[in-house]
């Protein structure tokens, strides 16, 4: 027999307002939850903060986003010319871009893409007309959504979307357009409405 | 030999008082929490109005919880069973009033500067220094009349309830007056004295502590006394309620920094709060299993008795919550869940079940007792049990599901780990609506239960006649055992034990080389000396803490250095290392005149209730919100504004991410930029004039704590306002937005556009443990 039977548990003499106390022994799981937990603190202690054996916060995260940059760079599309006109005129790619453009880029050019030239509370321009701000060949609409033009209101892209769903979104984009169609530089002239 | 016997009167009275105004805050409380939840799911309930905005009434929420209800509902408790536990009344009446009169009226001071915008912009802390003063000075008076009470007492010896509630004051005291420390700028503001990672550290010391100190300990100070009363069993075990009780309060001011894991905040901090906090997980199960194991032969009469039904479930949500803590602090664990509503779901457990129920359980056993009559309704109490419970299931369950989808959607990638899945923060928000309505309807039932109550309580009162406990007591009490020495108490083996542990482990954990290998060793020693010394002479300490339990000054000195020593180790390192030093390779840019008016009401309307400033080290917050946010980015920051909660993106680096235009429109409707957004319209910050009177005294506060403006008159700081702010209103009017460039819109512009703004500062320093 290794514990006494309740009855026979040992009681303190002491009564406060009429509550009384066992004496009883610490349950052992919850002495060694407390020990192990010791234990752990030491180990895990020892490891990051004096051997240093582990990487802090900061070194882990940049391991981190240095292979991610590793892995885009081996992946990137092709985001010349001709590669996304090509995808302009596959419906799969086309189809992909509209799901893209209508969650992130509706609010500003509208679901018509038309943007300023459709109503003047609208922040981003139209897409869809021959004329262009910063550039209207298929690789130089790439690389301003990937990059954004801040001072405008455009979001850099290239970090939300990434590579793929870019392409997709110019695929959209161009499936308005036509190979060889005028393009016409107009720099942006907000003051007055619409600059395309 | 003379044994005349006087009969004390207690002092229920007070504790009458106490106990209505924690049922009546209580539902005050609860119905701005059934609001605000609501306001989540349907953002038309802020109306619009600037005092029913959410960023607003979170904040009067929280602080009507914890303070007026759980506050009221802790004096009445402590009252009550500290005048029968050392056989003594209150000593003052005067005292007693002033507390409850004090208390009431720091209540009501607050619902009306909470809602109106005065705020400190801190967690639980966001009273303004007035209210601040006010109540340390009645806690102080709260301070007074306990411990002279106990030096009036006729019971020699301290039960262990009474240990709780001297931790709780004395800590609280420390805490409350640390964490407020601030300049004023005027009648109704102020700048908190710490500013970045050293505010972040105080607060979240002060802010996790108020959880252990003033909604746990007292608590559990109340169970060891209401617990074995209402189930006439013993209490289960006196030598576990000293381990946890010691373990408990020293343990437990160290975890602070659990609350910025993965953040800027230094490593050696941060392994601290992990470690610390799983350790804390064994002495919180030491409070529980000493609730629910009193109950063993007494479980039958759980099937009839609202009080131990009360009891035993808020202990059982007490093991809950304090096992789901410590899982939290765990850093992976924490990646997920923090900033998510998991950890509503986890304070909520605590604060409806843990503090809830014991409220419950406590005012059901009190109120038949205080006016001499018997509960109204016990089958109404018994109904008010089951709701409340089924409501707490549905409102943490509706927590757990939304913060561990949201948080596996917000770090969900695709194509190969290089992009989010769901870059669009809107559809993690979307995805957990259903959640968010369940956590309304749980949330509602819990109200509905403590409708419940106050309807018996009100049929329990009328008619009946109040009446105080009385005792007969000998007039001249013997102590029985005899006291310690101060010297007795300081100078014994558990104390001496105690402290060389700790600072072995200190010199271990901080030490350079060798002074650390030296502390490892004394770490051990010491532990296998205590142990065999224990073990051979075990009864020596038994009756070493016997004869301490009759000194009530030792005690609490004891108590105080167990308590402080976790915050002095943190904090101090931390506040007095060179800022040069800390700041990595950034340098925050000091505020401009106008951004600085914008961040004073970015802290006015509460916007850090539901948007970080602080992208941690971690994949998912580095691919979403730029660059990993440094300690130097926010140096100058009083107060800071890392943030608790993600309801909203964090903003850390949201200046220059969107032109002028879009953050007026937002800030109008932001529906009309973010579909689907559940955030407040302000539409008075597009209209309401930028009071500048008060930017010339803000501005020297600011110097005067270390930010390096230069000594501008007040001509030259209106003169920079005028000239930032025209630009703003010219960008805006390019846009086809014209707005007067002295509305309050421009200056939220101005300092949301200069958030992340930083310099590139040589690194002198690498941030090493405190040394």
């Amino acid at each position: 027999m290794t514990r006494p039977p309740e009855d026979e548990d040992p009681i303190r003499p002491h009564s406060f307002d009429g509550i009384q106390e066992y004496d009883k022994r610490l349950p052992n799981w919850w002495l060694f939850t407390l020990y192990i937990t010791i234990v752990f603190w030491t180990c895990y202690w020892s490891y990051y903060q004096w051997f240093h054996a582990g990487p802090d916060g900061p070194q882990r995260v940049e391991q981190q986003m240095a292979a991610i940059e590793a892995v885009k760079l081996a992946a990137s599309p092709a985001t010349d010319d001709a590669s996304l006109w090509k995808m302009s005129r596959n419906p799969t790619f086309v189809e992909a871009g509209k799901a893209v453009v209508a969650t992130n880029c509706v609010v500003c050019h509208l679901a018509s893409l038309k943007g300023k030239d459709e109503a003047i509370t609208a922040i981003g321009p139209n897409l869809v007309d021959t004329t262009w701000i910063h550039g209207g060949k298929p690789s130089e609409i790439y690389d301003l959504i990937t990059k954004g033009v801040l001072v405008k209101g455009m979001p850099t892209w290239g970090p939300v979307l990434g590579q793929k769903r870019i392409s997709e979104a110019v695929a959209y984009i161009l499936s308005f357009h036509q190979e060889g169609e005028p393009i016409e530089i107009v720099p942006a002239a907000p003051a007055t409405p619409p600059a395309p | 030999m003379r044994d005349r016997k006087v009969t004390i009167e207690f002092n229920d009275q007070v504790v009458r008082y106490f106990m209505l105004a924690s049922v009546i805050w209580a539902a005050v409380g609860m119905l701005v929490g059934v609001l605000i939840a609501s306001q989540l799911n349907y953002w038309r309930l802020n109306f619009n109005l600037p005092w029913l905005t959410f960023g607003r009434l979170r904040p009067l929420h929280t602080n009507a919880v914890i303070f007026a209800f759980v506050g009221n509902m802790m004096f009445a408790g402590v009252y009550y069973s500290t005048q029968r536990l050392v056989k003594a009344r209150l000593a003052s009446n005067f005292l007693s009033w002033l507390h409850f009169w004090g208390w009431q009226a720091i209540i009501v001071a607050a619902a009306i500067t909470l809602p109106l915008g005065f705020s400190r912009g801190k967690e639980y802390a966001e009273l303004i220094w007035p209210i601040n003063i006010a109540v340390a000075l009645i806690w102080v008076t709260f301070a007074v009349n306990f411990f002279w009470t106990l030096a009036r007492r006729r019971e020699p010896s301290l039960y262990v309830a009474i240990w709780f509630y001297i931790a709780t004051i004395l800590t609280v005291a420390m805490l409350y007056i640390v964490n407020h420390l601030s300049i004023p700028t005027g009648w109704l503001h102020s700048y908190p004295v710490f500013a970045g990672v050293q505010d972040a550290l105080v607060q979240w010391w002060y802010g996790h502590n108020a959880v252990a100190f003033f909604l746990t300990t007292p608590i559990l100070g109340i169970m060891y006394y209401f617990l074995p009363k209402a189930a006439e069993r013993p209490v289960y075990s006196y030598r576990l309620s000293v381990v946890h009780f010691w373990s408990l309060v020293f343990v437990y001011i160290w975890a602070g920094p659990h609350h910025l894991l993965n953040t800027a905040l230094p490593g050696w901090l941060q392994s601290l709060g992990m470690t610390f906090s799983l350790m804390l997980w064994a002495p919180s199960w030491g409070g529980m299993l000493n609730g629910l194991l009193t109950l063993r032969g007494a479980w039958h009469k759980l099937r009839t008795d609202p009080v131990l039904k009360f009891f035993a479930a808020a202990v059982t949500f007490y093991g809950m919550a304090t096992f789901e803590g410590p899982l939290l602090s765990i850093k992976s664990v924490n990646a997920l869940g923090h900033y998510t509503d998991w950890i509503i779901g986890h304070v909520h457990a605590g604060a409806l079940g843990w503090n809830g129920f014991m409220a419950a359980g406590m005012i059901y056993w009190m109120l038949p007792r205080l006016w001499n009559k018997p509960l109204h309704s016990v089958s109404l109490a018994n109904l008010h049990f089951w709701t409340g419970t089924v409501g707490i299931l549905l409102y943490v369950a509706a927590m757990w599901t939304s913060g561990i989808t949201q948080g596996v959607m917000l770090s969900a990638t695709t194509d190969n780990g290089t992009v989010l899945a769901y870059p669009n923060f809107l559809d993690t928000l979307n995805t957990i609506r259903p959640m968010m309505l369940m956590r309304v309807i749980g949330g509602g039932l819990f109200l509905v239960g403590w409708f419940m109550l106050i309807y018996n309580v009100i049929r329990t009162l009328s008619g009946a006649q109040a009446v105080n406990g009385s005792i007969e007591v000998h007039e001249e009490p013997v102590p029985a055992t005899k006291p310690l020495s101060l010297v007795g108490a300081f100078f014994n083996p558990p104390v001496f034990f105690s402290v060389f542990g700790v600072a072995f482990a200190c010199a271990w954990m901080f030490g350079a080389s060798l002074v650390s290998i030296g502390g490892l060793v004394g770490l051990i020693t010491t532990g296998v000396l205590a142990f065999t010394h224990f073990g051979s002479r075990g009864h020596a300490w038994a009756d070493w803490y016997d004869r301490l339990l009759v000194t009530c000054l030792p005690f609490s000195i004891l108590t105080f250095i167990a308590v402080a020593a976790g915050g002095l180790i943190q904090i101090i390192p931390t506040v007095i290392a060179n800022q040069a030093a800390s700041v990595e390779d950034r340098r925050e840019i000091p505020y401009t005149p106008l951004e600085l008016a914008g961040r004073d009401i970015y802290v006015r309307e509460g916007c850090y209730n539901c948007h970080s400033q602080m992208i941690r080290t971690l994949v998912p917050d580095v691919l979403r919100y730029g660059d990993y946010s440094r300690l130097g980015e926010s140096i100058y920051d009083h107060p800071f504004q890392w943030g608790s909660k993600r309801t909203g993106p964090d903003l850390a680096r949201v200046g220059g991410k969107y032109p002028d235009v879009w953050h007026y429109r937002h800030m109008e409707n932001p529906r009309s930029i973010s579909v689907g957004s559940n955030m407040p319209n302000y539409p008075w910050l597009l209209a309401d004039p930028l009071d500048l009177s008060s930017m010339p005294s803000k501005i020297s506060v600011q110097r005067m704590l270390g930010v390096p403006y230069p000594n501008w008159t007040p001509e030259q700081i209106t003169e920079r306002v005028q000239t930032q702010a025209k630009g703003i209103a010219d960008s805006l009017k390019k846009d086809g937005v014209t707005v007067a460039p002295d509305r309050e819109i421009i200056a939220v512009i101005s300092y949301l556009q200069k958030l992340g703004k930083f310099e590139k500062v040589e690194a002198t320093a690498v941030v090493t443990s405190a040394k």
